[in-house]
């Protein structure tokens, strides 16, 4: 990219002079025409010197234009060039797929969501109007509501009481959710809040009033412990150990663990899920290009087939569902084909067992048990239990 | 997992580089021969104002220069609003191109900064696909929200758009066709015949308004140039003179058929598509299609809704879920195991234990349960309570 960056600045160069130079000798031509035209006054013989003058203006300047403009052509190809080797990929190779025909209206419907979402009412509502979809109303109550809260966490004067209360009404929820954070979270920034505005009294008041509940917990009370200390320091907090508390980041972090929460009570995705879909898609359409390119010879489109001819490598943050893949056969497992867990803690598919424990002959001594393929444990079908990720 | 990979990044950004040096190259060309044309007119018209000077009085002499002098002033004018445009467009692509370089800065997926780029990239893909849509005021906003205007090719659309409605409201081919006069060369390398179907649709009209010498000096004039490859549509063509409008003989009828000219329309956002790079699918739907396919599992499938993970989108049954539905599942080659419970990985260091009811959760979770259950946990999907001591490790290898 940073070739690219630097062509463009040549050719800007380049389209500055060109430009520069032919009007200059289109102005010369001008210039010479009118010359010739003043110096006619009627009744006189016309002066020939200045006509062949502007003869001559006009063909340099149709000789140096065309010269220039052609140069120019030339620079703007040898850009192109370049641009040519960063990118290789077609992707006329994926645009086939029927997978979206008739379905308009639900992708609208996606998009509209995630406007919802981001908090940009105005534009869910344009959106809606072109489209003619109608504004899902419960879900825009469900945002603006959600919105005016984080809202006035942002905002300049950082008002936390809204975000509190609605923590604190639903405190039971936030424990079963595994999600006790959010209402430390939000007491500790008011509490910080007072001191920071010189109200001491009154954070000590907050403190006595919201920290004790959090005596059984060793990891709070350390934290609040710490806090504490910070009256000594109230009237220099730049300059105490305390100051790493006080950036500008712990609203937006405040004010995205509460939106992450809202979302979670009310069965809503944390991320928008329109934006996760295109950076996983971002991965994905290269990969499936590539091998779709490879695929094009045998007719085969991509989209038609019933699993992706290869893995997209995703981060972390986008694997949402348990996926196990049988060590022995390299198939995913499915309702059909379960994971199963030997005595040895190992596990394979269902397929995968039978054909092991088939694999021995009948009439044996050792006739139904086999040895994991990973370890010496042996294990036999009834000894396998079913596994549910 | 959570490294860049800037060249798979990069790969899908072709159309939004190309189409500015697009419109550049188009731009220099259009130039090119209108500066050509302009001062080879000029040029010649001074060799006979030479030959002729003692023969013209001197007001026509005069008069004669005067036109000459606007002639070339006009040039002027227009070459300096080109070169405006011309500025313009390499500015923009310089731009872009160092928006996808910021992609170097970036260290890990997790970044904000980088999080912050995937926004602004949805934004555009949005815009796109809105422009594309005919969803002018949505784009327009989106553009004005962002700060985009340097990354959207709304003048692209606007052109495309007008055309199309030419051709669809006006039933006017006169737009399309002087577009296809300034891209012949273009359009002959891609081998296309949209100029003939233009052509062919105005002598359809000719007939239809029973103009019929006109229609037929019309064929001659613009239809035969093309006999060596269309030769058998030329035939029909000529053979529609002998039907009316109303007729009900297949071919020709479909010759009349008014829904012709949207076929037009759809071609030609087909070919100047093609022209400048942009795929014939917006890009948001090839993101969401392989994109839902990548995360698509048998458990988005299932019926049951405690299979389902709220921050899935494919999850998302009535809307991405839907759109998801004919499309491939993912590919693994190795497990990927997630607790139910915090969403986090199960491997090694996390590794997953069964409960006696056989439902699996990750150790980091159960022990943070046992810690406030007293050395008990209970299991979120079936409810029942067991000891800590009776989850027994597994081993995916």
């Amino acid at each position: 990219m940073d070739t690219l960056i630097r062509n463009c600045e040549k050719l800007s160069k380049h389209q500055n002079s060109s430009s520069t130079k032919t009007l200059l000798s289109i102005s010369q031509a001008i210039e010479a025409l009118q010359t010739a035209r003043n110096n006619i006054s009627s009744g006189s013989t016309p002066n020939t010197d200045d006509l062949v003058q502007a003869k001559q203006q006009v063909e340099k300047a149709q000789r140096q234009s065309d010269e220039h403009i052609r140069e120019l052509y030339t620079n703007v190809s040898k850009y192109g060039k370049h641009v040519e080797k960063a990118f290789k990929l077609d992707l006329s190779t994926v645009g086939e797929s029927k997978a979206f025909e008739d379905k308009r209206d639900e992708l609208g419907y996606a998009i509209l969501q995630h406007f919802l979402r981001e908090g940009d009412f105005i534009l869910a509502g344009e959106f809606a109007r072109e489209n003619k979809l109608d504004l899902p109303q419960d879900t825009k109550t469900k945002f603006e509501q959600m919105y005016g809260i984080v809202s006035k966490i942002r905002a300049e004067q950082h008002q936390l009481e809204d975000a509190i209360q609605w923590t604190v009404e639903r405190r039971e929820e936030l424990d079963i959710q595994g999600n006790t954070g959010l209402e430390f979270t939000l007491h500790r920034l008011r509490f910080l809040q007072l001191v920071e505005n010189g109200q001491a009294t009154d954070a000590l008041e907050y403190a006595r009033l919201w920290f004790p509940r959090y005596s059984k917990d060793p990891g709070r009370m350390d934290e609040i412990k710490h806090l504490m200390g910070i009256f000594i320091y109230a009237k220099r907090l730049q300059s105490s150990p305390y100051a790493h508390l006080f950036t500008d980041q712990r609203w937006e972090q405040g004010a995205r663990m509460f939106a992450a929460a809202f979302c979670a009570s009310m069965g809503l995705a944390a991320m928008s899920p329109l934006g996760v879909t295109i950076d996983a898609g971002a991965s994905a359409l290269p990969v499936v290009c590539k091998v779709s390119g490879l695929m094009r010879d045998r007719k085969v489109e991509w989209s038609q087939q019933n699993e992706l001819a290869v893995e997209v490598p995703l981060p972390d943050s986008m694997h949402f569902h348990s996926v196990f893949v049988c060590p022995v056969s390299k198939e995913q497992a499915t309702p059909d084909n379960p994971p199963m867990a030997m005595p040895c803690g190992h596990v394979v598919c269902k397929a995968s067992l039978e054909k092991l424990a088939h694999g021995v002959r009948p009439g044996t001594v050792a006739f139904g048990r086999f040895k994991c393929p990973y370890c010496p444990v042996m294990s036999s079908m009834a000894d396998a239990k079913k596994v549910y990720f | 997992m959570d490294k860049i990979n800037i060249d798979n990044m990069l790969a899908i950004e072709e159309p939004f580089i190309k189409v500015p040096l697009e419109q550049l190259r188009r731009a220099v060309r259009h130039t090119q021969k209108q500066v050509e044309r302009e001062t080879e007119a000029v040029s010649a018209e001074m060799a006979e104002i030479l030959k002729s000077q003692y023969r013209l009085a001197p007001e026509e002499l005069q008069s004669k220069l005067d036109g000459l002098i606007e002639r070339l002033q006009t040039l002027r004018q227009d070459l300096e609003r080109v070169t405006q445009e011309e500025s313009q467009l390499i500015q923009r692509s310089k731009l872009r191109a160092a928006d996808l370089h910021k992609l170097k800065g970036f260290e890990s997926t997790t970044q904000p900064e980088f999080q912050h780029w995937c926004r602004q990239r949805l934004d555009r893909v949005l815009i796109d696909y809105m422009l594309r849509s005919g969803n002018l005021n949505t784009a327009q906003r989106l553009v004005e929200s962002g700060s985009l205007e340097h990354f959207a090719d709304t003048s692209l659309f606007a052109q495309v758009m007008s055309i199309e409605s030419e051709l669809k409201d006006a039933h006017s081919c006169q737009g399309a066709l002087s577009w296809c006069a300034e891209n012949r060369g273009a359009l002959r390398k891609i081998q296309c015949s949209l100029e003939f179907e233009l052509r062919l649709q105005e002598y359809v009209e000719m007939i239809r308004a029973k103009n019929t010498p006109a229609a037929i000096l019309y064929a001659k004039k613009h239809l035969s140039p093309w006999s060596d490859t269309q030769m058998p549509r030329i035939q029909r063509a000529m053979t529609l003179l002998a039907f009316s409008p109303s007729t009900s003989c297949p071919p020709y009828k479909a010759m009349f058929d008014e829904a012709r000219w949207t076929g037009l329309a759809n071609e030609f956002r087909m070919v100047i598509f093609q022209l400048y790079n942009l795929p014939a699918q917006p890009l948001l739907h090839l993101l969401l299609q392989t994109g839902l396919s990548a995360l698509k599992t048998f458990a988005c499938l299932s019926e049951d809704p405690a299979e389902h993970n709220r921050n899935c989108p494919v999850c998302q049954t009535e809307t991405l879920g839907k759109l998801a539905q004919d499309l491939p599942l993912s590919h693994h080659d190795n497990s990927n195991l997630v607790c139910r419970i915090t969403g986090e990985k199960m491997d090694e260091d996390n590794p997953p234990m069964r409960l006696p009811n056989g439902y699996v959760y990750s150790l980091s979770s159960l022990t943070e349960m046992s810690a406030t259950l007293d050395g008990k946990v209970k299991c979120p999907r079936s409810g029942k309570t067991f000891k800590l001591s009776e989850a027994t490790k597994l081993f995916i290898s």
